[in-house]
């Protein structure tokens, strides 16, 4: 495949984001190298550097692995060390067996899929804390051309768009000194967090409840930047735009919000993420934050913000990350929405972290069952747990509160005898909102917040 | 010699890590490699989806979806990945792609 063909729609689409005024330094200086090499073969820059032999050796096991008990030392000793880091686990629904890898960064996580890298935090993560580390928070891409190498001091967002007086280009110096920063504890989370559950089933990532994370932002009030340029009272939306981008030149993750939530004062820029950098899979060097609102609308490594007097249509606003129209979110099962919206907040979720489906408990000795809770920003008002299924249910203790956009702790004791126990919790917050004793089912498989069961024994 | 080549290789590495302003502040990221293949078959949609699905992405796409994954599903795909985001496969290839997933990860697997 020669490298030109591919290559072109990603120079097109470089010089198409030109027009909106970047394009003299991304073109004279390769200060952001689109990872292009992706396009070319399917090959990652790692295997053509010439760790195809490993791979190679890896299939080579997997394959053995199969024919069970073939005899790892036939395969030498490289490959028995390549088995060992390539760790799985069962996610508990079927055809649920991950990877999980260790990407730039990162610790290993579970990989929903390499290329582009969506990677899921370990469930057990949420049970250390209540926020989550940088190295095992959730990554999802769209598209696979991805930065190999970003300049976090030269990276620039053009602010323009039709419904703004001044466009200007904001340096990451100005980002950082010239505004005054805010600091926020929020949850980002998958919107299709838990898909894997949905029952029937629906297509798309198959997640676990893993693909959300609470983590201390530093950035500007949107608000600021966007008053710098000075909005017109013709604005209806904001569209956000990263250097991640399509290989073939089509359907660039773009989104979009309203002009008052973009100006609500609470949406930010963030270049900070729990007093450090922001790994480059989270959007190095500033991501959009969206408090309350599901990751799709955090765009990662922003670099074009617009101000528009129309409702924004590209692909991923219009027919992708939408939602039953309706006040539930949901329809009956296997049928389609009469009509649809943009994905929005997050409803009201609970997580039992301390214990997992199967574990056993000491009979006759209290048990301290600990997990998270959180929603859209209301903030989470109360959380009541039950051992026996829901019939019966008592008040939970909270924790420490990090505020109404971060995850809740929340601990329930009791003292079980023997015997086999159904652990639920369920929330509500200050609007009185909670979560469903029956799932609720969309075919797009979003906004999952059943109130979810850990069955345990007590010996 | 050698503790003081370590000596001196800790401390450069102090430095670079102290990110003064005149410290570039480049991350370079190089990505594992994909971790799951496409599952190889006799049928024609195996070489065409291999050119034209894994150019953008990984295997995971096919491989991790529900099992009894209708065709329609398939071809819904098939037909996003042409017309939204420029794969490029030619018309007659559609229902040789079709047919391969639907039959390797789909409802029609045997």
């Amino acid at each position: 495949m020669p490298q030109g063909r591919r290559l072109a729609p990603i120079l097109r689409q470089i010089v198409k984001r030109g027009e909106t005024g970047a394009h003299e330094k991304i073109l004279d200086t390769p200060r952001v190298k689109i990872d292009a090499g992706l396009a070319y073969d399917g090959r990652t820059p790692t295997q053509r550097a010439g760790i195809e032999v490993i791979d190679r050796t890896r299939r080579r096991f997997l394959t053995a692995g199969a024919l069970a008990g073939a005899g790892l030392a036939a395969f030498g000793r490289g490959a028995a060390v390549r088995a060992a880091s390539t760790a799985t686990v069962e996610l508990p629904f079927e055809n649920g067996r991950r990877n999980l890898v260790a990407y730039p960064e990162k610790r290993p996580l579970i990989v929903l899929t390499s290329r582009p890298p969506q990677l899921e935090t370990p469930f057990a993560v949420f049970n250390h804390g209540l926020i989550t580390p940088n190295d095992a928070f959730f990554v999802r891409y769209h598209h696979a051309g991805i930065p190999a190498a970003i300049d976090g001091d030269k990276h620039v967002i053009q602010i323009g768009g039709n419904a703004v007086n001044v466009p200007f280009t904001l340096s990451m110096a100005d980002l950082r000194r010239k505004f005054e920063s805010v600091e926020l504890v929020a949850v980002n989370q998958c919107s299709g967090n838990g898909r894997g559950f949905f029952s029937p089933r629906v297509t798309g990532g198959q997640l676990g409840n893993g693909a959300m994370g609470n983590a201390r932002w530093v950035g500007v009030p949107l608000k600021a930047i966007l008053a710098a340029a000075g909005v017109k009272s013709s604005a209806r939306q904001v569209t956000f735009n990263g250097l991640d981008a399509p290989l073939l030149g089509a359907a660039d993750f773009v989104k979009a919000l309203d002009i008052e939530h973009a100006m609500n004062g609470e949406v930010m820029l963030a270049y900070r993420m729990n007093g450090a950098d922001i790994p480059v899979l989270n959007g190095y060097p500033v991501k959009l934050v969206v408090p309350g609102y599901y990751g799709t609308y955090w765009v990662k490594h922003v670099s074009h913000i617009e101000v528009i007097d129309g409702v924004f249509d590209g692909f991923w606003m219009k027919t992708a990350y939408r939602v039953p129209d309706n006040d539930c979110a949901c329809v009956a099962p296997g049928t389609t929405p009469a009509a649809t919206r943009p994905i929005g907040r997050f409803n009201v979720r609970s997580f039992i972290t301390s214990l997992q489906n199967g574990a056993q408990i000491h009979a006759g000795r209290q048990t301290v069952v600990r997990g998270i809770s959180f929603d859209g920003g209301h903030g989470i008002r109360e959380v009541a747990c039950s051992a026996d299924g829901g019939q019966t249910w008592q008040p939970a203790r909270l924790g420490e509160n990090l505020g109404r956009y971060s995850f809740r702790e929340f601990t329930f004791a009791f003292t079980p005898r023997e015997g086999a126990y159904d652990l639920r919790a369920r929330a509500w917050n200050h609007a009185g909102e909670t979560q469903p004793l029956q799932a609720l089912w969309q075919p797009a498989g979003y906004m999952r917040n059943v109130v979810e069961s850990v069955k345990v024994s007590a010996v | 010699m050698r503790a003081t080549w370590l000596l001196t290789s800790v401390f450069a590495l102090a430095v670079l890590a102290s990110g003064t302003a005149a410290q570039s502040t480049t991350k370079t990221i190089a990505l594992p490699p994909d971790g799951v293949q496409l599952e190889p078959s006799d049928l024609p949609g195996y070489a065409e989806a291999r050119a034209s699905c894994g150019t953008c992405h990984s295997a995971e796409y096919m491989r991790y979806q529900p099992p009894n994954v209708p065709r329609s599903y398939w071809e819904a795909m098939v037909k996003r990945m042409k017309g939204v985001f420029n794969a490029p496969i030619d018309d007659a290839d559609v229902n040789d792609i079709v047919d391969y997933l639907a039959s390797t990860y789909g409802a029609e697997r045997k």
